[in-house]
């Protein structure tokens, strides 16, 4: 009766989600409510978990809950911590959700809501949580050895070095990115600013806390700082409405690029006690409340899609990136359906404090799921407010014009309907000079999550305080990214720098410390610099290039999973990791190769060079403007150059991957596996003793 | 009866999600090292609370533990 009952349930799940799944694809009627995209992705989200990740425990990985786990062997309680299942999966879901999930639908609005959605909820389900979750089992079983060791052993030397040169590229490009939606977002915006600067001393505040006064008192250290935010939230309204101090607080985008560069050095070379764990704690507490307070209010006000489920712009023309859905979709999505650097969380911290291997699949799969959720979220947000004004807020100047007549024309002969003083009145509802040309996906985010959020409390008079809490809320964490990644980008130039020479490998050698911060500062400052200064407001270049290396990333993580699995002898069950991997070389392949090679100038790299310089040749590009414009010419082959490079690190790896799957299959290589030795559990059925945590 | 069984799930949901939110936050963290069973310092010398903090943050910020 009970199996009855169940498999009742289960297929009203699966039935209500696949209905609702077809009303968002199919439905051409009214304005959609946001209610049927939370119910499809829900229902789709816990098939997938009840099926396809049972699926791939039973019968690829084979969990075995009697075999010890690096946390119960090792338990020194620092690195190697046995951690209730569901402390771990807060911990792990907190550090792989990042602004991307956020940013990368919203961008990717542009097409409309349809493909976003369909990709977030089937990338996830498919490819990003099964990522995800094979990863963090491989690592396990490797006494949570990271992906770039694991490349080393299982795939080849030389696979292991380029997965560790793919992350620092991956990383620069990373974090000039997140750092241009931070610059967008708040560029002309003095309370942006203020609040966000306020949380500096409130970080440095609490970082002596936590280190004199109640040393390791987060809680109560974090929870009095959330409240010094909140209010510097509302004493920004005080900075902007007095002119002074507004004017103090007003930074172009050069500037705000240079003190961002500047942050992130000093963050890099201070005390970790100091700046970033604080920051950090902040920042984790507003991220889960921020979402979690999304997701109540997309649920209280269901809110109806002002987007159509396409726009004219899936040929490629869009405003906001350039390039068609295949592959550009994909590759803006990114993050929310699958993410390369969730490798990396995923191999090196969470593997360490597993308590038992079958909490891999809810920690590695669920907690993508959740994140993928984040995604549709973002994209509801977006969707939610007419399109006019989301192509004006994301569109650069240089295309829709630069005054609010202008962007409306431009914009309405798109048939996006725009008055011209529209976007001046949103603006001064949300307390903004203005709203125009502000592309990065965090100001249009910003304006839904305002909207739902003042629909929910407030009403319009709390619409610019929510605007501000949602614009504090992404540059928060996003510098919260930016700060730990410099620093962690700090520690691999050192572990390069020092195979040239030792010292520089040394980490608490202050010279070493300094060169190696302002390499790294410098490598994606200059990228930063090169974004702000664009014609076409940087994103149009930079976002899809972050895309490229972050999906590089998740084809190594894939390729080294596949290895893995053809080790163990799971060749029925291979095309688990196998298809998402050729899916995801197929995707960056043609990515890589229209942004360098199409002929298009909006988005081929070269022929924008070639453009420009030809402009140049004809006498079109004025004296006075010919040194910037060769620096844009630089910049273009400078980025064809890495996108060229990402491109044929993936190949090469691929190629010895192939080499090494050929020799096993042909019998003429041993497929030797290095895992750690099998260790019995003690906390296996009949041991009599208590696992910490595990209640 | 109801109400004293109802009385006592919500003092036991909170006592445990109390001692979640601890340990996810990290409060429980040195809780957590003094009773660690495999510590490679534990026949020699244990850190103090402020020496753990210092340490377990310098460690933890060295790896990628933000993701984008």
């Amino acid at each position: 009766m009970r199996r009855v009952l169940k498999f009742v349930v289960w297929l009203s799940v699966a039935v209500g989600g696949a209905g609702a799944l077809a009303k968002v694809a199919f439905d051409r009627g009214e304005a959609l409510n946001a209610t049927w995209f939370v119910v499809a992705a829900v229902c789709c989200y816990l098939v997938a978990y009840r099926l396809y990740s049972a699926f791939v425990a039973a019968r690829l990985l084979v969990l075995d809950d009697r075999r010890a786990t690096p946390a119960e062997i090792h338990d020194d309680g620092r690195d190697f911590v046995p951690t209730n299942k569901w402390v771990l999966f807060g911990h792990h879901f907190a550090a792989i959700a990042g602004p991307g999930p956020l940013v990368g639908p919203t961008l990717a609005a542009q097409f409309g809501y349809l493909p976003g959605t369909l990709w977030l909820i089937a990338g996830a389900a498919l490819a990003g949580c099964v990522q995800d979750f094979i990863v963090l089992f491989c690592s396990i079983r490797r006494d949570g050895k990271t992906l770039g060791q694991m490349a080393r052993e299982e795939v080849s030397a030389r696979g292991g070095f380029i997965a560790q040169i793919a992350v620092l590229a991956i990383m620069v490009i990373l974090l000039a990115v997140v750092a241009l939606v931070v610059v967008n977002a708040l560029k002309s915006s003095p309370w942006g600013t203020f609040t966000l600067a306020m949380t500096i001393p409130i970080a440095l505040l609490l970082g002596v806390y936590l280190r004199f006064i109640r040393p390791g008192r987060v809680l109560e250290a974090s929870l009095f700082g959330v409240a010094l935010v909140l209010f510097a939230v509302v004493a920004g309204q005080w900075v902007a409405a007095s002119p002074s101090w507004a004017r103090a607080f007003t930074f172009g985008g050069i500037t705000l690029a240079f003190l961002i560069i500047a942050y992130g050095f000093a963050a890099a070379v201070l005390p970790v006690w100091l700046l970033l764990a604080p920051r950090d704690y902040l920042s984790a507490f507003i991220k889960t409340g921020a979402v979690l307070s999304l997701a109540a209010g997309i649920l209280l006000v269901r809110p109806h899609m002002m987007m159509p489920p396409l726009t004219r712009f899936i040929d490629g023309s869009g405003p906001v990136f350039a390039g068609k859905i295949f592959p550009f979709c994909f590759i803006t999505i990114a993050c929310g359906a699958i993410s390369g650097f969730h490798s990396l969380i995923s191999s090196g911290t969470t593997p360490k404090m597993i308590l038992r291997e079958s909490h891999a699949r809810v920690i590695g799969y669920g907690a993508m799921l959740l994140e993928s959720f984040v995604g549709v979220m973002a994209m509801v947000a977006a969707s939610a407010m007419p399109p006019g004004v989301y192509f004006a807020i994301n569109s650069p100047a240089s295309i829709v014009g630069g005054t609010p007549e202008a962007a409306a024309a431009t914009i309405s002969s798109w048939g996006y309907h725009l008055e011209a003083g529209t976007m001046a009145n949103l603006a001064h509802a949300v307390g903004e000079q203005t709203l125009l040309n502000r592309a990065g996906g965090a100001p249009s985010l910003a304006v839904g999550m305002a909207q739902i959020f003042s629909s929910t409390i407030g009403g319009d008079r709390l619409l610019s305080i929510w605007y501000h809490f949602a614009i504090m809320f992404e540059a928060l964490f996003i510098l919260t990214v930016l700060d730990a990644g410099t620093r962690v980008g700090r520690f691999m130039v050192q572990e390069l720098a020092g195979r040239v020479w030792k010292p520089l490998a040394r980490t608490g050698w202050m010279p070493g410390i300094l060169l190696s911060s302002a390499i790294i500062v410098g490598m994606w400052g200059y990228f930063l610099y090169q974004g702000v200064v664009d014609p076409l407001g940087g994103i149009n270049s930079l976002w899809p290039l972050f895309g490229i290396a972050n999906q590089l990333l998740a084809a190594v993580a894939l390729v080294v999973a596949t290895t893995i699995l053809l080790k163990m002898k799971r060749l029925r069950w291979i095309w688990v990791t196998l298809v998402p991997m050729v899916w995801l070389v197929a995707v960056t392949m043609t990515a890589s190769y229209q942004k360098i090679f199409d002929a298009n100038p909006n988005l081929g790299f070269l022929s924008k060079a070639n453009s420009l310089a030809a402009q140049i040749a004809s006498g079109q590009i004025l004296q006075a403007k010919i040194a910037e414009t060769q620096r844009l010419i630089f910049n273009q082959r400078l980025d064809a150059a890495v996108t060229g490079v990402l491109a044929l690190m993936i190949l090469v790896l691929l190629a010895e991957a192939l080499v090494q799957w050929f020799a096993i299959l042909s019998g003429r290589r041993e497929a030797i596996l290095h895992e750690a030795p099998y260790v019995a559990t003690q906390w296996a059925p009949g041991f009599t003793g208590t696992a910490p945590g595990d209640d | 009866m109801p109400i004293e069984r109802a009385v006592h799930f919500a003092k036991h949901a909170l006592r445990r999600f109390w001692r979640g939110l601890r340990e996810w936050c990290g409060d429980a963290a040195y809780e957590r090292y003094l009773g660690a069973k495999g510590r490679p310092d534990a026949e020699r010398r244990t850190l103090t609370a402020k020496e753990f903090y210092v340490e377990q943050i310098n460690r933890r910020y060295s790896r990628p533990n933000r993701c984008c």
